[in-house]
């Protein structure tokens, strides 16, 4: 029977049963009973559409309820022992109460009627349920077309119940056989494939096992009180022996179903717990890889491994050696202290070696001792690698209990668990890794910006002077500070500086120099004394291992000399008639020594400046530029160019050294800040002079070569 | 950068950290443990052989100041030897060979510490 109707309205199939229920009262209480064969008919086809409209009713129910197929199968007991109790007890009363049945059944009183009524429809929703239940489990079974096997049996099943009323003859009755054949083989194809017990735990599958051999049996049970001459078989007649018939077959068909899923079941038992523990493994894998991708912090991930490798492996005790930095710590402990893990950690060690490890090993602690020289609680370790980018960054260690003993499965699952907590692990420091660049970066900006503001915007302007000056910043900011300060009398004063470290802490050491430098040249004349006073307030801020190297002088326009004391600054360069003269003073570097031996030796170098005389200052950025060959620039190299830009003027000569800076080092990244600072001495001169000064100069170089 | 690496030696006494590869910001606190670990052992006589230094930069530098008051409080000292010219001049610009005895070899540095 094709349940076509059962997606219009329950409200409809629940008028319409109870329309066909007051049907069957009012034919059995009014018309009674009649040996016509329109009678009979009519009081089948009632009863047909009793059942079916009830059948309906159930599917659109059990529809709605996400019922559990051992819940399903528990009614079907409760129903069955119900069942029983009901023909029990019919026979019971009818035997000791009723002396002539059969009388009763050929002049039926109103009283017995309503009984009979009330019993059969008993009995209807006996078998309607049964059927519900059944074709819900054959449908778990998830073969195809299930719902068309089922049906085609229940039609075979309906075929055979109007067979035996209405082919009763005995010629005939092969109709009858031929459908229940059909039948009974149509259940047992029906009753083999059980599939869904598969997903039951093994605590389910005895459960099932017993309530299975209860089912099979009750079924037996009531299908023996229900054959032979008892009052059920007559009253269930007196209706239609085709009713009679069908709730016959449906209780074969539950002791068929029920005896081979007892079997099915029995035979599930043996592989139950293998299943189970394989079947935690894929819902803890599944579980896991969902957190991977969701979870981001290392140390949750770390219990999380340790806690499913417990549960998964059937563990006493888990947890993670992990090797941070230099030292080896644990992590994430699973029923075992600190203290414990820690001694075992040591011994773990002892005897594996941690770089090398590649796959899952077990360690016997049998013949290890505690602190109090008692044996270890732990008899078994197994202890596979975690590893990251390539290397062993830890170990996922699984400990057992004496007696206890690692399975093949066991050491499986712990390695799925170590690989997956590599993974995992990995996708955290890559994360990190990412934060981390993102936050220097930012914190990189903020050390440009700062650089940005400290750095002076132009250089100042005076007629006999020319200034020149370029800064180039390095990705990180390497900590170049240089200014100028427009003194009195026509005096300019000029730092070029290079605080040690990089970044945001050189930048905020930079700051600080330069409100140093900007306060001291105003109260001091000679750089020296700057100096000496910049390593006094240097030296109590800042900390023992940062120091800034700087070189401070003084142009004097006026008097036409330049002033320059050094405290562990790169030299600086004055190119004179086509010579280079290092001006290096001695002096050491600002912040690293106490003022008095600072002072000691501090010297200052003082020189009258002549027409064209060129003053450079730069920062190690220059000399230590390096090329894809790691070779440095260098100072020569640096002095050969400036050499050659003799005649150029300052803003020229600059622009021809970082020409050549870039150039050398155009395949290798900056690795520090570049400063470079240029005075020229004298009048600023036409062109076509300076084309004539540059023979003089030429011929001058001459002379002095 | 470049890779850097050091090992400890202890020679009696004396114990030597031997400089390998680049010496800057980032790999300075590789060579700060190597100092923690000889204060917290009480080991205050330390030799730095620059030997297969390649390169130090000014944070590198800032290491050797950073310990060099309290070893010299507990009287002792580091010494520096085997300088490559170029490392030597980084040392020298910045006033170094004022605050730290350098030495040519690592057996001059040794034996200065075991005459004193």
């Amino acid at each position: 029977m094709k349940l076509k109707f059962s997606n219009s309205p329950v409200g409809t199939h629940v008028k319409l049963f109870t329309a066909a229920v007051i049907t069957l009262f009012f034919v059995r209480l009014i018309i009674g009973r009649s040996d016509s064969l329109l009678f009979e008919i009519l009081l089948v086809v009632i009863l047909f559409f009793i059942s079916f409209f009830l059948l309906l009713m159930l599917i659109n129910y059990q529809r709605r309820q996400a019922t559990v197929p051992l819940s399903l199968v528990m009614n079907l007991g409760i129903l069955n022992a119900v069942a029983f109790l009901v023909i029990t007890f019919a026979h019971v009363i009818t035997s000791s109460l009723l002396d002539n049945v059969n009388q009763m059944i050929r002049d039926p009183g109103l009283v017995y009627n309503i009984v009979s009524i009330l019993y059969v429809l008993i009995f209807i929703g006996y078998f309607s349920y049964v059927l519900i239940v059944l074709r819900h489990l054959f449908i778990l079974n998830q073969i195809k077309n299930a719902k068309i096997y089922f049906n085609t049996m229940v039609l075979f099943f309906i075929m055979a119940a109007l067979a035996s009323q209405f082919f009763i003859s005995e010629n005939l009755s092969f109709i009858e056989n031929t459908f229940l054949i059909v039948s009974v083989l149509l259940m047992i194809f029906n009753s083999v494939r059980i599939s869904w017990i598969a997903f039951l735990s093994k605590k389910e599958k005895f459960y099932l096992l017993i309530l299975s051999v209860v089912i099979s049996i009750l079924f037996a049970v009531n299908l023996g009180n229900t054959s032979g001459d008892g009052i059920h078989n007559q009253v269930l007649n007196s209706f239609s022996p085709s009713i009679n018939s069908f709730t016959t077959t449906v209780m074969l068909y539950g002791a068929i179903y029920f005896f081979v899923l007892f079997f099915t079941t029995l035979f599930h038992l043996p592989t139950a717990e293998a299943y189970d523990r394989k079947a935690q493994e894929v819902s803890s894998l599944q579980y896991f890889s969902k957190l991977i991708t969701e979870v981001l912090d290392f140390n949750v991930l770390a219990e999380t491994v340790t806690d499913i490798t417990v549960k998964v492996s059937h563990s006493n005790a888990a947890w993670i050696l992990w090797r941070d930095s230099e030292q080896f710590v644990t992590l994430a402990n699973k029923n075992i202290g600190y203290v414990d893990s820690e001694e075992l950690n040591k011994i773990i060690l002892n005897k594996i070696n941690f770089e090398k490890i590649t796959s899952t090993s077990t360690i016997s602690l049998s013949d290890e001792r505690d602190r109090e020289g008692k044996p270890t609680i732990f008899e078994l370790l197994s202890v596979s690698p975690i590893r990251s980018q390539g290397v062993v960054k830890g170990l996922l260690v699984a400990a057992k209990i004496e007696g206890r003993l690692f399975t093949k499965d066991d050491l499986s699952a712990i390695e799925t668990f170590s690989d997956y907590a590599s993974v995992a692990i990995e996708n955290a420091q890559l994360l990190e890794e990412s934060i981390e660049k993102e936050r220097l970066e930012k914190e990189l900006d903020v050390a440009r910006e700062i650089q940005k503001k400290i750095l002076p915007d132009r250089e100042p302007a005076y007629d006999k002077l020319q200034i020149s000056s370029v800064f180039i910043p390095a990705f990180e900011v390497g900590g170049d500070y240089y200014d100028f300060f427009e003194l009195e009398d026509k005096k300019l004063g000029f730092v070029i500086a290079d605080v040690s470290g990089k970044g945001i802490s050189a930048a905020f050491v930079m700051a600080e120099v330069k409100g140093i430098f900007e306060s001291l040249s105003k109260t001091f004349e000679k750089p020296k004394d700057i100096l000496i006073s910049a390593n006094e307030i240097l030296k109590s801020t800042l900390d023992r291992k940062t120091f800034v190297s700087a070189a401070f002088g003084i142009i004097d326009l006026e008097k036409e000399n330049l002033c320059i004391a050094r405290a562990g600054h790169c030299p600086v360069l004055l190119l004179r008639d086509k010579k280079t003269i290092q001006i290096k003073p001695s002096g050491i570097g600002l912040g690293l020594i106490e003022t008095e031996y600072f002072t000691e030796n501090m010297e200052e170098f003082k020189i009258d400046l002549k027409n064209n005389d060129t003053i450079i200052l730069y920062t190690d950025g220059i000399t230590e530029a390096k090329n894809d060959k790691l070779e440095d620039f260098g100072e020569a190299y640096f002095k050969d160019i400036i050499l050659e830009g003799s005649d150029n003027t300052a803003l020229e000569l600059t622009n021809k050294i970082i020409k050549e800076v870039t150039l050398f080092s155009q395949n290798y990244s900056q690795y520090d800040d570049i400063t470079l600072v240029i005075f020229k001495f004298g009048f600023r001169q036409s062109a076509k002079d300076g084309q004539d000064k540059q023979k003089i100069s030429a011929e001058d170089g001459l002379a002095y070569g | 950068m470049a890779e850097f690496n050091t090992s400890v030696l202890d020679k009696g006494e004396i114990s030597v950290i031997n400089l390998k590869g680049y010496l800057d910001a980032h790999t300075a606190p590789k060579l700060e443990n190597n100092f923690t670990q000889l204060i917290d052992q009480k080991r205050f006589n330390i030799v730095v052989n620059f030997e297969e230094l390649a390169y130090i930069s000014s944070a590198g530098l800032g290491v050797f100041m950073a310990y060099i008051e309290k070893i010299r409080e507990n009287h002792g000292d580091i010494k520096l030897s085997n300088m490559s010219e170029k490392v030597y001049n980084i040392f020298d610009l910045l006033g170094f060979p004022l605050l730290y005895e350098i030495y040519k070899t690592e057996d001059e540095a040794v034996k200065k510490f075991v005459g004193e």
